[in-house]
């Protein structure tokens, strides 16, 4: 009875407290508080990094290095800027250099399809969008190809896809955090969408000419 | 009456019909569209492909132990040539090996024509070139030339 009081009490703390007054208190010196903050973004991070790299762990590794970094930089957050959008512009900096270092180049898409690869593609071509739509929640396959044919872009082409469609940032936004000028993330998101475009017709043709 | 959508505003809400958060009616329209227009319905398509990894709130677990054996043999399947992780080290094994003919082949190329020089003094003492390849009898005069 009692812990549930006491649980549903932590509960009502972390509603009620903003992001800003937990990091006055970190940074007055109560560190432990930091776990809160942690607590409230860790689904949100783990989510970003997941789009960079499919590899559960990585995505994981990447996460708990993000909080790591926003811990030690936590001084030099200035209030003007909501603390998520801080922690992203870490976060995806972070993805964006990992992606860098790992490939230097980006992978070919190898035209080697497993069977239930070649199931959803073939769905994608014939359903029809609300079948689409509902298929894909249950599929593995479909992310996993989904994350192929994200890994043939450039890690500045993957960086912007991400942050434009998934975090839904508008240009300048996107521009702030890359370091980059507007103009190169205009270019970036036109290159990656052809990019993608022209693979997955890739894709389909393969699947088409094994279909014969 | 319907509101009918023209394909820009078709192809800004796939985001919203992806993740499911379209009403009923809007996503009736958006469906009609697709079903009158083969470009956005292609659209649809290509974005399909991409966005479970770029628009889905959650992925689906991963397959359990007991289904990897049927993607392993799928995976045993196919032709040894195009599997990535055979592939790659050999295109890089090959590219160190030409890299160092090439290195071998520019150091024998400089050292066959280059003759080793001692020192700048014996560079400038050093007999012309037309002595050191006919000896020193060899000694034309602009009589000689002339004449």
């Amino acid at each position: 009875m009692l812990g549930l009081a006491a649980s549903r009490k932590t509960a009502w703390r972390l509603a009620v407290r903003t992001d800003e007054e937990l990091i006055a208190e970190i940074l007055n010196g109560e560190t432990a508080t930091f776990s809160e903050l942690a607590t409230r973004h860790r689904p949100r991070v783990e989510r970003l990094c997941q789009r960079f790299f499919s590899d559960a762990e990585t995505a994981r590794d990447l996460a708990q290095e993000a909080f790591i970094r926003a811990y030690t930089a936590l001084a030099t957050y200035r209030r003007e800027m909501p603390f998520g959008a801080w922690l992203r512009a870490i976060v995806t900096n972070l993805c964006y250099d990992e992606l860098r270092r790992r490939r230097r180049r980006p992978e070919e898409l190898v035209a080697d399809f497993t069977a239930p690869e070649v199931q959803w593609m073939n769905l994608v071509n014939e359903a029809t969008p609300e079948e689409i739509v509902a298929a894909a929640e249950e599929r593995r396959e479909a992310h996993d190809l989904a994350n192929r044919l994200l890994d043939t872009l450039r890690a500045e082409d993957r960086t912007v896809l991400i942050l434009k469609d998934s975090e839904e940032l508008n240009v300048s936004e996107i521009a702030e955090i890359m370091g980059w000028s507007e103009a190169k993330v205009k270019i970036r998101a036109f290159r990656a969408r052809q990019a993608l475009r022209k693979q997955s017709e890739a894709m389909k043709s393969a699947v088409r000419r094994g279909r014969r | 009456m319907e509101k009918k959508l023209n394909c820009f505003e078709a192809r800004q809400e796939f985001r919203a019909f992806w993740r499911r958060e379209l009403t009923p009616e809007q996503r009736t329209t958006l469906v009609a569209h697709m079903a009158e227009c083969l470009k956005c319905d292609r659209a649809f398509r290509d974005f399909a492909l991409s966005a479970p990894a770029l628009h889905s709130a959650e992925e689906p677990p991963r397959r359990s132990p007991a289904d990897r054996p049927a993607m392993r043999d799928a995976h045993s399947q196919r032709p040894p040539a195009v599997v990535r992780s055979r592939f790659a080290p050999r295109r890089g094994l090959a590219m160190s090996a030409a890299a160092m003919v090439l290195v071998a082949a520019s150091l024998a190329a400089y050292f066959s024509v280059t003759a080793p020089i001692d020192s700048l003094n014996d560079e400038l003492s050093a007999e012309p070139a037309a002595t050191q390849l006919f000896g020193s009898d060899l000694n034309i005069s602009s009589e000689d030339l002339a004449g």
